[in-house]
């Protein structure tokens, strides 16, 4: 104990000693340590944006679904009353309840899309007017009429784009065809009452949502859905609520009922482009660490070979190599914490600046720039997270310890009569 | 000649049959050669020679700061040659003291924290500590001093404080290499009678490397080396 108080109260001193020097490497580690949090929390505020959109895009954060129904998007795969009825009791569960903020039932199939002047393969979703204005975005990316309302029947939403490639008016007829769940193929004729421009061209091309009503009827599904959509707080709270709700629905998972799915697997295209932006992030902090270590090296590796005689005569004084080293790390230790926290501080403070308002990026990239299926805003605001300052209070850490091992190595193989040697 | 075991064990320090040969490039340098030596508990002794003659070298086999390349140093009844890195480390903490030309004090810790060092490494409690080296500092006149920084001190007195945490921990052995090197005469005088004290109190053993004659005259044993080889050795 009288040691380890030693080691600190002699690296804390000799830092101060060299207080240039340590304030040169330290700037750096508090320039890296800010950058490192404000970055993760501006790409995880990124992210968490590009999530939300996807999954008020398409099926939400999480979703329930008959097991074909992700490859065949087919009525036939569509789920049973009972386990709607058993996936509805699951969303009560108070582990899952305090993460929910809105759940839609949908009716969604592949079909085709026909006016007098052509058709196109269309993506028919049927819909409960009031719950999906409350989950999805598409309402708000209106472009001309209105959005589905109750009470609606022959009314369809569609996308600008399927509008321009068939030639489609507000109040055109669209016939709308698909397989029932008799297995006939079937039309519906509905009328346009909205059209909405997403901006991701492959929604705006083949999106219609209809009456969820009018798509029971029409297909002779009744009340059943193909989808149970799933909107959370957060996307952190994905893989927690996946858990509970998989532990609530075990049997009927077991049974070929019914799964669980989370947004990394209804939208895989979304969920590489997170990943690989999270990789590009790293790599970018770790060049930027990388840098920043050879820096600490050469600062603690230059007050070795400067302080050779002090280390020589700590063995001399009964200081056993190992202890030796243990100083020259404790030093770089003490540097990289105190820079790193100093650091962290930094960046939680930019992060606080922007959270607010949010960092504008419009001078890059307009409105309507579209990734991986889903709008990205200009406007990203950065997510403060716990999780990510252990993260890089841990890396500073790492990077403190890993930059002072070979310095250490080489003051424990001081040769300590040699740096005893009194030079005239 | 035979020595037994039980006089290795009542020998402060014994040497046998000593060498130390450094390379340099392709040319070997015998710096101490076939020594024998033994040095009795509580001796105050000198080992004198010009530069080069390899007292430096053999104060720091005795000290264990470096390995013989031939031959055995027995310090408190243990041989040096036969002890791991941190044996020594240990050994150096609890039964020797060392005095350096160059003073050699801490720069970053304050006089009485550089005197109360060995005790810290010891795991002493702060107020054995703080007592011990309170007496000391009474003892060698230095009160007062006890807060400020080696580069507030004179040399005299930051020698004195080297000596101070040479003896603080009641070590058996003391060795200074030059310890008056870098003082005017008055210091020197001052600092060889606190010595010269602190050895008939304390009974501490204390070896020398010097080239001082007020050294030399005031040691009761002077050992004299010449190229590496003890040329002679006389008692007062």
């Amino acid at each position: 104990m009288a040691r380890s108080t030693t080691l600190i109260r002699l690296a804390s001193r000799n830092l101060r000693r060299y207080l240039r020097r340590t304030a040169l490497t330290a700037s750096a580690m508090i320039v890296g340590g800010a950058l490192m949090i404000f970055s993760l929390s501006l790409g995880d505020g990124g992210h968490e944006d590009w999530i939300e959109s996807g999954a008020r895009m398409g099926s939400g954060h999480l979703s329930v679904q008959a097991p074909g129904f992700k490859t065949s998007r087919k009525i036939e795969d569509r789920l049973s009353a009972a386990a709607r009825a058993g996936a509805e009791r699951a969303l009560q569960h108070p582990s899952v309840a305090r993460h929910v903020v809105t759940v839609v039932p949908q009716l969604a199939i592949g079909g085709l899309a026909s006016s007098p002047t052509g058709a196109r393969p269309a993506q028919i979703v049927g819909v409960d007017p009031i719950a999906e204005a409350a989950f999805s975005m598409l309402d708000d990316k209106l472009v001309e009429g209105r959005y589905l309302e109750p009470g609606d029947r022959l009314a369809a939403y569609v996308g600008a784009g399927m509008m321009e490639a068939l030639d489609l008016r507000l109040g055109s007829r669209l016939v709308l065809t698909a397989q029932d769940a008799d297995g006939e193929i079937s039309g519906q004729l509905v009328r346009v009452v909205g059209v909405f421009r997403s901006g991701v061209p492959e929604i705006d091309q083949t999106l219609v949502h209809i009456p969820l009503t009018t798509g029971g009827t029409w297909l002779h599904a009744g009340a059943d859905v193909t989808t149970i959509a799933i909107l959370l707080d957060r996307s952190r709270a994905v893989p927690a609520v996946q858990r509970a709700l998989e532990r609530e629905l075990t049997d009927q998972i077991a049974a070929g009922e019914l799964m669980v799915l989370s947004w990394r697997e209804s939208s895989p295209e979304l969920n590489a482009a997170v990943r690989i932006d999270d990789m590009g992030n790293y790599i970018w902090q770790g060049i930027m660490f990388g840098i920043i270590a050879l820096g600490i090296v050469n600062t603690v590796l230059m007050s070795v070979m400067y302080r050779k005689r002090e280390f020589g005569l700590l063995q001399a004084l009964g200081f056993t190599p190992r202890q030796t080293g243990g100083l020259v790390i404790t030093e770089g230790l003490a540097l990289t914490a105190v820079s790193g926290f100093i650091g962290i501080a930094l960046g939680l403070f930019l992060t606080w600046l922007f959270f607010r308002n949010g960092l504008d990026f419009s001078f890059t990239w307009d409105e309507n720039f579209t990734f991986s299926g889903v709008v990205v805003d200009p406007i990203i605001v950065p997510l403060f997270s716990v999780r990510r300052v252990m993260q890089s209070l841990v890396f500073i850490l790492l990077i403190g310890t890993l930059a002072s091992l070979y310095p250490a190595w080489r003051a424990m193989r001081i040769d300590v009569a040699e740096a005893m040697k009194f030079e005239r | 000649m035979t020595v037994t075991t039980n006089e290795r064990e009542m020998a402060a320090v014994r040497v046998e049959d000593a060498w130390k040969i450094f390379r340099q490039e392709a040319e070997e340098v015998q710096a101490v050669r076939g020594v024998e030596l033994q040095i009795a508990p509580g001796e105050f002794t000198a080992m004198a020679g010009p530069s080069g003659s390899g007292k430096t070298t053999l104060l720091n086999l005795i000290g264990g700061l470096t390995r013989p390349t031939r031959g055995h140093i027995w310090v408190a009844g243990r041989d040096l040659t036969t002890m791991s890195n941190r044996e020594l480390a240990r050994l150096r903490l609890e039964e020797l003291g060392f005095v350096f030309q160059a003073y050699n004090l801490l720069p970053v810790l304050t006089a009485a924290e550089n005197a109360e060092f060995p005790l810290l490494l010891q795991g002493r409690n702060g107020g054995d500590r703080r007592a011990r080296v309170h007496e000391l500092f009474t003892r060698t006149g230095l009160t007062g001093l006890e807060d400020r920084r080696p580069g507030e001190l004179s040399g005299g007195q930051q020698q004195r404080v080297a000596v101070i945490r040479a003896v603080v921990g009641e070590p058996a052995l003391v060795l200074a290499d030059e310890p008056t090197a870098n003082l005017d005469s008055a210091a020197s005088d001052q600092l060889l009678a606190m010595m010269e004290e602190l050895n008939r109190e304390l009974g501490t053993t204390f070896v020398f490397a010097t080239h001082d004659p007020r050294v030399m005259e005031r040691a009761r044993r002077l050992v004299r080396l010449v190229d590496g080889a003890i040329a002679s050795d006389e008692q007062r």
